[in-house]
């Protein structure tokens, strides 16, 4: 009788089997034909390259279903028909050599051919199902496990992962394409896809493809360092050259198994080959490999979360998330979150990552707004601009489901508590999605007013994690900061939980440090004190405004005084150029930053696109007492018209068009800032968007960057928007303009489409559009009102729709 | 591989049509060239196949129907093409985003512009590697043509795709509407015949004459 598969990976080498593709064009495969076709067109020679992997001595062969998917055979019975039969023709195989008693059939899947959102145009569901569906149809043709195999982007990996674990009950491994740098084409590293995938549950992980096994060599040693699960590598034959039309490997099978011996004393555990290797290279493997001692994986107890490239151990010294994405007593960004404003987020994320956060917490409850919808809008933009590891964090189990579904790496997860209704709901989450878990030391009876019952709590909550296969380094307790101003003793009893959860339950910490001052004056002297104190009981974890000098100072001091910064030389390169002290009021300017200069008018800082200058200028002149529409009208205004002239009339370029749009863009923030409060004039409201199949959005960027500057406010649908979306939008908010961008002659056709929609949906609405391929005539073919060559041209035609 | 970037190419992607860029678009354009270097991760694909035309205006590579005229005229006289793929990677789509979340679209404008010219330099070297194979065996090389010039169209880009292999040797994905990710790609059919090319280079082979990233430098006449 066969042991499972999971009785025998990990616990002694497995070996898989070797490539496919060069076999089947030996025997007269063409170069732009579907490989997948063969296993209903040439049974006999799909039986034979499987047999003749067993035969060479593979415990695993792959079923030739690669690309099997419906993007590649849309017609749903012919891919059942292709996907069944390449299983069948591998348990065929199994039988014949024998081998029916001690080796596998894997259901091979590889990736889509399309990078998901946000990046791409692929969305994250989708490829679920684009995974599941052959994934069902492989386990019931009689697959014992599922491999993955040749990715390239983490975000599809997971897809493709949580594919197996919703549509089939089969072990499931997973392996992915470095380049010589150590990276997926993406930018994940071995680290950052080991945490990831650990996160995940896969039950095997390793490389393929890509590079020959001695330049794969460093990369799965960094695997096998990082790695708690059993570690698969099966590199090509070397590196390819192409030879008479031909692609071919430069190492022999004798050459291929010599080097792939030191990937087996290196410790990986199971072996196979990729492009270029055959039957003949598989067993000169086995051979070469028998030998050499095996020993199983090892568990790491490491504490990491990590993006889609970048991993952050929580541990070896304290990390800072920054928490300004958190609408809780901020009416900017709740109006921001209102209007749908991700820009406004994604800036703070930015700007937080500048000052130093190694994290990023998003927290987008607010009442009124569909809270799981916004998290899975803000993650994946967060995502497409920042590589910082995120915290998702909710209340709400469906906003944090949704968020931990699309997140694109580990994160960490904001929270679970000792009460029944939380642990119920978080804890399955976590187990299905992986991530480091924040626990919060309550429960029905309230906050433990004592270190000692908060650790009790602690404790339960571990317990009750590992009944889900959670484990404990995956669990980080909060020590409860609560106001001081209410309890005397409260500081001193979530210092002494963080000692006590370090010391005895050997559990990292985290603290929302501001939460000591609330009611405070001075906030930001107890915080910092606060959390010097906290630090140097262990904290581990620091939600904080990374924003606030005090607080980062307090950070960087203590790492210099605790051995965590050599030669204080973090602290010398953030204050080595600071002019004056740090606690005297407003010095947070660096030196040799572009102060206002006496001579500087305002309307020259935007005429020369000098960012930093205008929006000083225009603070400068409002703390003067300086009216703020006199501002806008006397110098912004004109300003700006004045540099729009000079680019209508091609004196002056987009460049500079753009420099001092983005220097208007800044002085009209700060004059925003200084009517907060006060309604403020719009001169109309419009909606731009690129069309469906295009993503090519920076065109569309710029003039909406114009646009606001000349006082439209700008509802910005995105890029690849939908007709109906367009149309939905226009209903929605009534607009009277809409403008509409596309690159490529054939997403005019699209644009084409939703002239006609909103032609017939919103009849009063005028349609302006511009792009590469258009032309005024172009325009004019599919209908539209306006055609605008440049972002000048669009503002001009706007001012007519909206006259003053 | 160092790449040799013709600067003036990313100032005709910001619409300067051969006029002198003041300082500030020079600094910018340089600042992002450098903030590139670091970002990007240059790969290519490619490989010679047969030319075949069942029929008037239609081309056949290794089963591969292309319907274009354009492409057809563009590839008289030629026995074979050079099919390839290049690619800048992630990283300047990455840095581009940033810079436009970040609110800076001249700075945004600027790397677009420079990470244009990268991957024209890059496929300039890549071409000039395949010239010299050609030329090796006798044969010379016309222009690149990718689909999406003229009448190419699109939706070859699947076909194209398949016969080298692209997405996995170089990690290239295409959308639902044939457009290539990273965005800093470029996939091209390069004619090999045996008399040197004497079409002029680039623009000159397309008709929209007010075009504003029209290169004017090589199609006087």
């Amino acid at each position: 009788m066969r042991r499972p598969f999971l009785e025998r990976l990990g616990r002694e080498r497995l070996y898989w089997d070797g490539g496919t593709g060069s076999l089947l064009q030996a025997r007269g495969l063409r170069g732009g034909e579907l490989p997948e076709r063969w296993n209903l067109s040439r049974p006999d020679v799909m039986r034979d390259v499987a047999l003749g992997y067993y035969r060479a001595g593979s415990d695993v062969v792959n079923s030739n279903t690669f690309g099997a998917n419906r993007l590649h055979y849309p017609d749903p019975e012919a891919l059942r028909a292709i996907v069944t039969a390449g299983v069948e023709h591998v348990a065929w195989a199994r039988r014949a050599a024998g081998r029916e008693g001690d080796a596998y059939i894997s259901l091979d899947i590889g990736p889509t051919g399309r990078l998901l959102k946000p990046m791409g145009d692929l969305d994250f569901d989708d490829a679920v199902a684009i995974f599941g569906e052959v994934m069902r149809v492989g386990e019931a043709a009689g697959a014992d496990l599922i491999l993955i195999e040749t990715m390239n982007d983490t975000l599809e990996l997971k897809a493709a992962v949580l594919a197996a674990k919703e549509y089939t009950r089969l072990p499931v491994c997973a392996t992915c394409v470095f380049d010589e740098k150590g990276k997926l084409l993406t930018g994940g590293t071995p680290e950052s896809l080991v945490a990831m995938l650990e996160g995940l549950r896969v039950d095997g992980l390793g490389v393929n493809c890509g590079l020959g096994p001695a330049q794969l060599l460093p990369f799965v040693k960094r695997m096998l360092a990082a790695s708690s699960l059993p570690v698969i590598v099966s590199p090509n034959a070397g590196l390819p050259r192409v030879e008479n039309g031909k692609t071919v490997y430069d190492l022999s099978a004798g050459q291929f198994a010599g080097a792939m011996a030191d990937v087996a004393r290196a410790g990986a555990h199971a072996l196979g080959g990729c492009c270029g290797t055959t039957p003949e290279y598989i067993a000169r493997e086995i051979e070469a490999t028998r030998g050499i001692p095996f020993a199983p994986p090892v568990r790491k107890r490491k504490t990491v979360v990590g993006s889609f490239s970048r991993v952050v151990e929580i541990g070896p010294r304290p990390v800072i998330v920054g928490e300004r994405i958190n609408p809780t007593g901020k009416k900017k960004l709740q109006q921001a979150l209102r209007e749908r404003d991700l820009d406004a987020l994604v800036a703070l994320g930015l700007s937080q990552e500048d000052s130093g956060a190694q994290v990023l917490d998003v927290n987008v409850g607010l009442p009124g707004i569909d809270e799981a919808e916004m998290m899975a809008a803000v993650v994946p933009k967060l995502q497409s601009v920042s590589a910082l590891p995120l915290q998702i964090d909710s209340s709400s189990p469906e906003a944090l489901e949704r968020g931990l579904r699309l997140y694109n790496g580990k994160p960490l997860i904001n929270s679970v508590s000792g009460k029944r209704e939380s642990l119920d709901a978080v804890l399955p989450l976590a187990a299905k999605y992986g991530g480091v878990l924040i626990a919060l030391p309550l429960d029905e009876g309230g906050i433990p007013a004592t270190a000692e019952g908060r650790v009790a709590v602690a404790r339960k909550i571990v317990d009750a994690a590992a009944k889900h296969g959670i484990a404990r380094e995956d669990i980080v307790v909060d020590g409860l900061a609560m106001t001081v101003s209410a309890d005397a003793n409260s500081a001193r009893v979530t210092l002494e939980t963080l000692r006590r959860v370090r010391d005895e339950l050997g559990l990292h910490t985290v603290l929302g440090v501001s939460n000591i001052s609330f009611g405070l004056p001075q906030r930001e002297s107890i915080n910092a004190f606060f959390f010097t104190m906290a630090l140097e009981s262990g904290l581990s974890l620091a939600i904080i405004n990374p924003g606030s000098a005090a607080m980062m100072a307090a950070y960087r001091a203590w790492l210099a005084l605790s051995g965590h910064d050599p030669q204080c030389a973090g602290f010398i390169a953030a204050y080595g150029q600071q002019a004056g002290s740090l606690f005297a009021a407003g010095a947070a300017a660096p030196q040799g930053a572009a102060a206002p200069q006496a001579g500087d008018s305002l309307a020259d800082c935007v005429r020369f696109g000098l960012v930093e200058r205008a929006a000083q200028q225009t603070r400068a002149r409002l703390d003067a007492g300086q009216d703020p529409m006199a501002l806008i009208n006397g110098a912004l205004i004109p300003a700006l018209d004045e540099v729009g002239k000079g680019f209508e009339a091609g004196t002056l370029f987009l460049p500079q068009l753009l420099m001092s749009a983005d220097a208007a863009k800044a002085a009209f923030a700060v004059v925003k800032e200084a009517l907060s409060g006060q309604p403020q004039a719009v001169r109309g409201t419009l909606i731009l968007a690129t069309v469906k199949g295009d993503i090519h959005d920076i065109g569309k960027n710029i003039v909406k960057v114009l646009l606001e500057n000349y006082g439209y406010r700008v509802i910005d649908l995105g890029k690849d928007v939908a007709p109906e979306a367009v149309v939905e939008a226009a209903v929605r908010h009534s607009v009277r303009l809409v403008g509409l961008s596309a690159l490529m002659t054939t997403t005019v056709a699209s644009m084409e489409e939703t002239i006609r929609q909103l032609r017939e949906k919103c009849p009063g609405v005028k349609v302006l559009v511009g792009g590469a391929v258009l032309t005024q005539a172009y325009a004019d073919q599919i209908g539209a009102d306006g055609y605008a060559k440049d972002a000048m041209d669009a503002v001009r035609y706007a001012d007519t729709v909206f006259p003053e | 591989m160092a790449l040799e970037v013709d600067v003036r190419e990313a100032y005709r992607y910001l619409g300067l049509r051969g006029r002198a860029p003041d300082a500030a678009t020079e600094r910018a354009v340089d600042e992002a060239l450098r903030a590139l270097e670091g970002e990007i991760d240059p790969k290519h694909v490619a490989r010679r196949f047969d030319l075949a035309r069942p029929e008037d205006g239609v081309l056949e590579i290794e089963g591969l129907r292309v319907k274009s005229r354009a492409l057809y005229r563009h590839l008289d006289g030629c026995g074979g093409v050079f099919l390839m793929a290049a690619t800048l990677g992630i990283g300047p789509d990455r840095l581009i985003a940033r810079a436009q979340a970040a609110g800076a679209m001249a700075r945004a404008m600027a790397l677009q512009a420079a990470a244009a010219a990268m991957i024209e330099a890059l496929c300039d070297s890549v071409n000039a590697h395949l010239a010299a194979e050609a030329m090796a065996r006798g044969r010379y090389l016309r222009p690149r043509f990718s689909p999406g010039y003229g009448d190419f169209p699109l939706s070859c880009q699947p076909g194209l795709f398949r016969l080298l292999d692209v997405q996995r040797r170089i990690g290239v994905t295409l959308t639902d509407s044939c457009m290539m990710i990273p965005t800093k790609s470029v996939t091209a059919v390069v004619g090999v015949c045996e008399k040197a090319a004497t079409r002029p280079d680039k623009c000159a082979a397309c008709e929209r004459r007010d075009c504003a990233f029209r290169d004017d430098r090589k199609d006087k006449p």
